[in-house]
């Protein structure tokens, strides 16, 4: 075993000058823990199954990396995706993917964490199993074989590559990570070291999901008749929830990206949730309830994190940041603090209203990328549906605030294909466009203002109320895209869309089930990697959902009946399915629901027990 | 603790530094980040840019090619007071990714001229042998400009392959304000690759 990993350092350094940006293959940060590789240890190797660049800068996976580090029973080490060129030299060497720390096979650790963060990551998670050796389908490992661990919002309906996973974690990993750890040093002791009984284990610790206990029956109709679970496993698994986020303040020394990431900067989460109430988005209803951290702690970890790395920049995010309760106080205490430092403090993420952008003003940031909003959809009627309470009058107030405070590049976003779109609601984006540029009534208009529209196309997700509606298809998506194009060529007006081809596979994946599995093995196998854009091919995952007797339609432009079997109804987010049919059935009559952190609580069902709302102004 | 008075009490520091093992695959622009970062983490009183991302006022002693080690780089950096220099070096060094390490920080007198006026030569040390057991080479070669493509015209010239790969090692010794000086720390004697004419030749301290 010692010769695999002076190999691996010996191929390093025989290699790393052939490809391109070998920073990302070092392991060498400021703040690496280097931690021991002693087999009395719980090695966790955790992964992102993309490039360097985006996993450096992510948060989840920078907590546990600590929180697992700090623990004297476990190391962590890590690995991303390597880039192709390195992948084909490493094939061609026969070297493993290993963790950058240790430079040891991924196959050499107890637990393979990978994040699940997008759909269109699925098939870089299978190249994740083809690069490391280690065997795709959780049936064939045995007892020398590492336990692979899924995590993020995917395993919300991980069902699409469910077979290829032990056990996955819903919701907050920061305690998950520990119970996992004792109870696998605990069996690591044990003699017969059976795996079918760590993982019966496992499965009875909080939001633990392990697939092989549970077994889907579909009906003649293709739809689920049941999930069946096995060996006394719980029915549904329930999210984890980290109570209070005061008792986390992770990360406190975050790792120091050698090569220049999307996200080089400190990043501060100032709280977990949104009850916004987005009717589209599943961050909204899986990561319930609102769970603010308190500003004193927010300080403390600011400096700590700046002294620790040099980071010349510190992110207040969340999913919506301006929400936070005394986001006025922090950022300016914040900005104050930092001032002498030269540290700049950045919001990511912007309301559509003037607070938002008098906020973003003070900061003095974002001025070079510009600011953005996300109305959403541009008529009125289909706002109130997805239960986006801003009207065209917000948007105005806040572009003039914008535009005297000096701004004059602004993105906006929008979606087309949202349930009960019509035409109009399409040409509407271009008439709303042209009422901002001429100005309207009294308000000037805005000369010399820029506009980015940006255009997705929707993509209905689990745990949401439109779970159960039907995506547009192809041709539809190509007809309103014309539509959009002809109604957008002005003056001013720059339109982006996303490509249609790409939205359809993750519509495809993110209401699969588990017989897609083999299907995206075959895209993988094919050569797949959707994220990185040239390598993705439309035709190749067609080919492969075909070849296994599917139909990419079915699942994606089907509407579903009320009383459906989901494949994910077994996975309980805390936000219940009667809950979310009553928000489908309000979006269709146009309803809003208000948001219950400024609200009454909406019953939504997050909350029980300990865990609640939690707001930094409460004083707890 | 050197003090440095002057008018507007901005001096000028010479950090040297090593660049070696791992961090000799760090980009130019990788190392410039790194050793930012550990200046803003070293107690310095830095002068900073305006604007809306300040950066410290760093200039830095020329590329070096990937792969390539380096054993006495600078940078030089304004600051805007009195300046613990020993202090900062320690905390530079537990600011830095393994194989970057600040070797010394000392104070420019006034009259030095600015580091990229005197960084004109660069001496590299060419081994034999995977692990520098081999026969010496000691190579100078003119800084300005298109170092990385010389270094690799007098290499082929030499007989040896791409930087990196198996059966020897180049490391950048110093740099220095003129031929001379390169020739005296390589011993005497070295060669030395003229560019513009493609031609590479002994030197010996005597001739200069
Ligand atoms: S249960 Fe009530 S208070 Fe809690 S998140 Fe849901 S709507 Fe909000």
């Amino acid at each position: 075993m010692k010769g695999k990993g002076e190999n691996i350092e010996n191929f390093l350094y025989g290699n790393l000058h052939k490809v391109t940006t070998p920073g990302r293959y070092l392991g060498v940060e400021v703040n690496s823990f280097h931690k021991p590789f002693y087999s009395s240890h719980v090695r966790w190797a955790l992964i992102y199954p993309d490039l360097y660049e985006l996993g450096m800068s992510h948060l989840g996976l920078a907590v546990l990396y600590e929180i697992i580090n700090e623990r004297e029973d476990s190391m962590a080490d890590r690995a991303y995706l390597p880039w192709t060129d390195m992948q084909d030299l490493m094939r061609d060497k026969g070297i493993p993917l290993f963790g950058l720390e240790t430079r040891r096979p991924l196959r050499e650790f107890d637990l393979v964490g990978i994040t699940l963060q997008h759909e269109l990551n699925y098939a870089n998670v299978l190249r994740v199993f083809a690069l490391s050796g280690i065997p795709l389908r959780s049936e064939e490992r045995g007892a020398e074989d590492p336990l692979v661990v899924g995590g993020g919002p995917g395993a919300f309906n991980p069902e699409p590559l469910a077979d290829a996973f032990d056990l996955l974690v819903l919701g907050d990993g920061e305690e998950a990570v520990g119970d996992i750890t004792e109870v696998v040093r605990e069996w690591k002791k044990s003699p017969s070291r059976d795996r079918k009984g760590l993982l019966r284990e496992l499965c009875r610790l909080p939001g633990i999901y392990v697939p092989s206990f549970y077994r889907p029956h579909y009906r003649e109709d293709g739809t689920l008749a049941e999930v069946e679970p096995l060996e006394g496993a719980p029915l549904p698994v329930r999210k984890r929830v980290l109570v209070d986020l005061n008792s986390y303040p992770y990360p406190r020394r975050p790792l120091v990206p050698l090569v220049e990431s999307v996200h080089d900067r400190a990043s501060l989460e100032i709280f977990r949730g949104c009850t916004r109430g987005c009717r589209f988005c599943q961050a909204g209803y899986i990561y319930r309830p609102v769970r603010e951290r308190d500003e004193e702690i927010l300080l403390r970890m600011a400096r700590e994190m700046i002294d620790s790395t040099g980071f010349e920049e510190i992110s207040l995010t969340s999913l919506n940041s301006p929400d936070y309760t005394r986001i006025d106080s922090l950022a300016g205490r914040l900005a104050d603090e930092m001032e002498p430092l030269k540290v700049t403090v950045s919001l990511p993420s912007l309301r559509t209203d003037t607070f938002s952008v008098k906020l973003a003003g003070k900061l003095r940031r974002v001025r070079r990328a510009g600011l953005t909003f996300a109305p959403e959809a541009a008529s009125e009627s289909l706002r109130r549906s997805i239960n986006k309470g801003v009207d065209e009058e917000d948007l105005y107030r806040a572009l003039h605030a914008a535009y005297s405070e000096g701004w004059r590049k602004v993105k906006l976003y929008f979606m087309i294909g949202l349930p009960g779109e019509r035409e109009e609601d399409v040409e509407e984006i271009g008439m709303m466009l042209r009422r901002i540029l001429k100005g309207k009534g009294s308000r000037e208009p805005l000369v010399g203002m820029h506009f980015t529209v940006s255009i997705s196309t929707f993509v209905p997700k689990p745990h949401t109320p439109f779970q159960w509606v039907s995506q547009l298809s192809l041709p539809e998506v190509a007809r309103r895209h014309f539509i959009l194009r002809e109604t957008l060529r002005m003056k001013g007006v720059t339109f982006r869309w996303h490509d249609r081809e790409m939205s359809y596979v993750e519509g495809l994946l993110a209401r699969g089930d588990r017989r897609l599995f083999p299907a995206v093995v075959r895209a993988a196998r094919r050569g797949c990697l959707d994220n990185w854009t040239e390598q993705f091919s439309f035709s190749r995952w067609e080919e492969s959902v075909r070849e296994e007797g599917l139909d990419m339609a079915w699942y994606v432009e089907r509407e579903r009946d009320r009383d459906e079997v989901l494949p994910w109804d077994h996975l309980d987010c805390g936000v219940g399915k009667d809950f979310l049919w009553s928000e489908f059935e309000k979006a269709l009559r146009g309803e809003i629901t208000p948001d219950c952190r400024f609200d009454a609580c909406a019953g939504c069902g997050a909350c029980q027990g300990e865990v609640r709302l939690r707001l930094a102004a409460d004083g707890v | 603790m050197p003090r440095m008075e002057s008018k507007d009490q901005t001096s000028r520091l010479l950090v040297k530094f090593s660049k070696e093992g791992d961090a000799s695959f760090l980009s130019h622009r990788e190392t410039m980040r790194a050793l930012e970062r550990a200046l803003r983490r070293s107690g310095l009183p830095l002068c900073f840019s305006e604007g809306f991302n300040p950066r410290p006022k760093v200039s830095f002693s020329p590329a070096l090619p990937l792969g390539v080690k380096a054993l006495a780089e600078y940078l030089e950096v304004k600051v805007a007071g009195p300046a613990d220099v020993e202090l900062a070096r320690e905390r530079m060094n537990q600011a830095l990714p393994r194989g970057l390490e600040v070797r010394e920080i000392r104070l420019m007198p006034m009259h030095i001229p600015k580091l990229s006026r005197w960084a004109r030569y660069g001496l590299y040390r060419v081994e034999r042998g995977e692990f520098g057991e081999g026969e010496v080479i000691h190579l100078v070669l003119s800084l300005a400009g298109e170092e990385q493509g010389r270094l690799r015209e007098a290499l082929e010239i030499l007989g040896f392959g791409e930087i990196g790969s198996y059966g020897f090692s180049v490391t950048r010794v110093g740099i220095y304000p003129s031929l001379y000086e390169a020739v005296e720390d390589a011993g005497g004697r070295a060669l030395y690759y003229d560019g513009k004419a493609r031609v590479l030749r002994e030197l010996e301290g005597d001739e200069l």
